[in-house]
């Protein structure tokens, strides 16, 4: 590999990307602006659900019992309702996600020291809200029965409330939330979304740069240049990386500096690892470039093999073991999984090189199999 | 207009039609990968994305050992919570984590069974990695009421009331059914946001790509000096888009969702394909507009991702809107995806009926007629 040849090659390159000033000011303003959008926006936490109440009692209980529902900050109260023909229409439409059906005599059962049974129906169009939002009512129907319970149990063993309280309460769950302690949804966002970022813009960056010398036919100088297949494949990524990694440190600092997530691992490391990610993600758009015949595919062929990737099978929303077989082997297969333990580790458990290393190392891996497959794909004759 | 005129005018269309056809059928990968897109790739998401605490690696330290001890344990069961085994010591647990080989720890503390027995509070530790809020959450609510319930039992039956049975005591029961989609089945979830999200890819990209093809190329100038309107020009192009992403919204449909997952598509299909068609015309008008921005394939792809990602990530599917910022939850009004998610759950899951969703494909429609209007617009003062 002559040096001077890749150098011939990036330069190149980089002006041909300087002079598109609307490209070269994309390349850095889609990802900046993709962290703002979904750092403020891509917030998977389940609270104000829009919910109904059909009370058909009407007595003491069942509105306290309601209240329990009106109160919390889970729910957002739409109204009571009639009837449940009413309800079914609004779930159907979307206007509310949730409904509480309390029937009649339910009031006058429990005070008979009867059991009772209120309905709860849920949309579960979207499953994962569907269950948070059956916790949410497991949670506050179980606090309202044990304040019953331990009024109940006052009265007959004549205790305290707190005492008795105490009695149906004896095992308390203390729960420690690791690297993450207030549970921000943002703060194990934000680090997420740069492994996100970092794999859907680089790629398009570099999807086009062999293909478009193809269709244009400036490919047949290259053909007929010295210039040898690597260094003309180095050479094409060089200014892509050069980029990306000026974009790995506007993402960090708005992760950082904009989001506060905690960063607690080793500046060093992160910025290393990132870099070899950033090749690895610009080398599957040159990959794709040296592989396809037009600027179209090869734009179709970089979205699907990375943005919708690097949300499913990432671990971004869905850690890797909840994945079934095949989808953790497309996981494993991208370098996407290996980098989200790498950010992670960096960011919100504090671990460096000595936990993160083999992650690095398939990283390393991945970039030198792509640039060998990118090599052994591109021709300096074509086939014709 | 007279006969004549029309028979010329739909001739003209045909035959822009044909050629944007052939053009399409050319590209043997871009047609790989539309084929691929519309069955592989949907199958794998649905049959292998879950967004649920699903088989949550546990490990366990039980310093008790006792009958009280295994019995609360025994209670943490597939599918949310799977026990990897016993822990030697709190600190294997902190490695553990730390390594991300387990998702949570349980910690029982010595005496646990002779506290219970004697009526005194004792408590329960357990660790979470939260680095995934949303099912750090779900583990702590699931791991609360397995506690909760546990702790009850024990309470009641040792406080001596009605020999422990809930049911002889003045209780609520909240029973829970979902709609749509009684068994969470996240295949279907899955399934449908997915065809969504491939549909809205190639939505936007494809009309934006194949005009600024021409642009590139400068066959639009040719084909602006022939006697082509810039509707005639654009039109076919958005019409040979719309047909290749029915074929295969029927493909994904019939050959992948309903004989591999049992989707029940409990409305009207014909609804649904012609709703789809309306809503590709719609997402098209972004991607043409685009096109009227950029001068190369290169910039519309950076472009492109501005659109697409917010619009697939934002617009109701995996964010539940009501969690949205509300200037955020207003700018997705003008994503045509917001109201087309309600239409594809409305009719695929929930079986709602055209006249219930009118208000929304009003609003689709009205947004279509804007942005296609305003794409055409451009592209008559770019090139009229």
């Amino acid at each position: 590999m002559n040096r001077q040849r890749i150098w011939a090659v990036a330069y190149k390159e980089w002006r041909e990307i300087v002079r598109d000033r609307l490209f070269f000011t994309l390349a850095f303003v889609v990802p900046a602006l993709l962290m703002l959008l979904f750092g403020y926006g891509l917030s998977l936490d389940v609270e104000d659900i829009p919910l109904a109440i059909v009370d058909y009692d009407h007595s003491v209980e069942s509105r306290d019992y309601a209240y329990r529902f009106i109160d919390s900050r889970y729910f957002a109260f739409q109204g009571y309702v009639n009837n449940e023909q009413a309800l079914g229409a609004m779930l159907a439409s979307s206007h509310i996600r949730a409904a509480i059906i309390i029937p009649p005599q339910f009031g006058q059962r429990l005070q008979a020291g009867q059991a009772s049974t209120v309905q709860t129906l849920v949309d579960g169009t979207f499953p994962f809200r569907a269950m948070t939002a059956k916790g949410y009512v497991t949670a506050l129907n179980a606090a309202a029965n044990q304040d019953t319970l331990a009024r109940l149990l006052a009265q007959a063993k004549g205790v305290s409330l707190t005492q008795a309280r105490q009695m149906i309460q004896p095992v308390k769950l203390e729960v420690r939330y690791l690297y993450n302690q207030s549970v921000k949804s943002i703060w194990s966002l934000a680090p997420k979304l740069l492994m996100v970022i970092l794999m859907i813009s680089p790629p398009f960056l570099t999807a086009l740069g062999v293909v478009r010398e193809k269709e244009s036919g400036s490919i047949f100088n290259i053909y007929s240049a010295t210039v040898s297949r690597g260094e003309f494949l180095a050479g094409k990524l060089a200014p892509y990386v050069v980029i990306s990694s000026l974009n790995i440190l506007i993402l960090w600092l708005l992760a950082v500096g904009l989001f506060d997530a905690p960063f607690k691992g080793s500046w060093l490391f992160f910025m290393l690892a990132s870099l070899i990610y950033v090749i690895c993600t610009t080398g599957i758009g040159l990959l794709v470039s040296v592989a396809v015949r037009t600027q179209v595919a090869a734009m179709i062929v970089t979205a699907i093999v990375t943005v919708i990737p690097a949300v499913l099978y990432s671990g971004v929303l869905i850690p890797i073991p909840s994945l079934g077989p095949t989808a953790q082997l497309i996981a494993h297969l991208l370098p996407a999984m290996y980098y989200t333990n790498i950010v992670v580790g960096c960011f919100l458990k504090g671990v460096g090189f000595s936990a993160l290393w083999p992650d690095m190392l398939v990283l390393a891996g991945y970039a030198t199999t792509l640039f060998s497959i990118g090599y052994l794909m591109f021709h300096k004759r074509p086939n014709t | 207009m007279t006969s004549h005129d029309i028979l010329i005018w739909s001739r003209r269309m045909l035959v822009m039609t044909r050629k944007e056809f052939l053009q399409l059928l050319r590209d043997g990968v871009l047609l790989i990968f539309i084929a691929y897109a519309f069955t592989a790739d949907i199958y794998l998401a649905a049959s292998g994305v879950s967004l649920q605490l699903n088989q949550a690696a546990t490990r366990v330290l039980d310093q008790d050992r006792s009958g009280a001890s295994r019995e609360l344990l025994g209670r943490f069961q597939a599918p949310y919570f799977r026990i990897d085994g016993a822990l030697a010591s709190s600190r294997e647990g902190q490695q553990l984590l730390d390594e991300g080989r387990a998702m949570l720890t349980l910690d029982i503390p010595p005496q646990f069974e002779h506290d219970l027995q004697r009526g005194q509070p004792t408590a329960i530790q357990m660790q979470i990695d939260a680095t995934n809020s949303v099912l750090g959450f779900l583990a702590s609510s699931y791991a609360a009421q397995i506690v909760g319930g546990f702790g009850l039992e024990a309470g009641l039956h040792q406080a001596g009331l009605s020999g422990g049975r809930l049911t002889d005591l003045p209780v609520i029961e909240n029973r829970s059914r979902v709609w749509y989609n009684p068994n969470q089945n996240d295949a279907w979830f899955m399934g449908i946001t997915e065809l969504l999200t491939v549909i809205t890819v190639f939505a936007v990209l494809l009309p934006a790509a194949a005009m600024v093809r021409e642009k590139e190329r400068g066959t639009v100038e040719q084909l602006l000096v022939s006697p082509l309107s810039p509707f005639q020009i654009m039109f076919p192009k958005v019409i040979s888009m719309t047909v290749v992403i029915l074929l295969g919204s029927g493909l994904s449909l019939f050959a992948v969702l309903m004989p591999a997952f049992d989707l029940p598509a409990r409305g009207s299909l014909v609804a649904f394909f012609g709703l789809t068609a309306l809503y590709v015309f719609t997402t098209a008008g972004l991607g043409l507009f685009a096109a009227t921005l950029a001068r190369n394939l290169a910039q519309v792809g950076m472009l492109t991702i501005l659109i697409l990602a917010p619009m697939l990530f934002l617009s109701g599917a995996w964010t539940p809107p009501e969690a949205m910022p509300v200037w955020l939850r207003d700018m997705m009004y003008v994503s045509p995806l917001h109201y087309y998610i309600d239409i594809a759950f409305g009719l695929l899951l929930k079986g709602q009926s055209l006249r219930a969703l009118l208000p929304t494909i009003g609003g689709m429609l009205l947004l279509g007629a804007v942005v296609f209007g305003f794409g055409l617009y451009r592209f008559r003062r770019q090139f009229g």
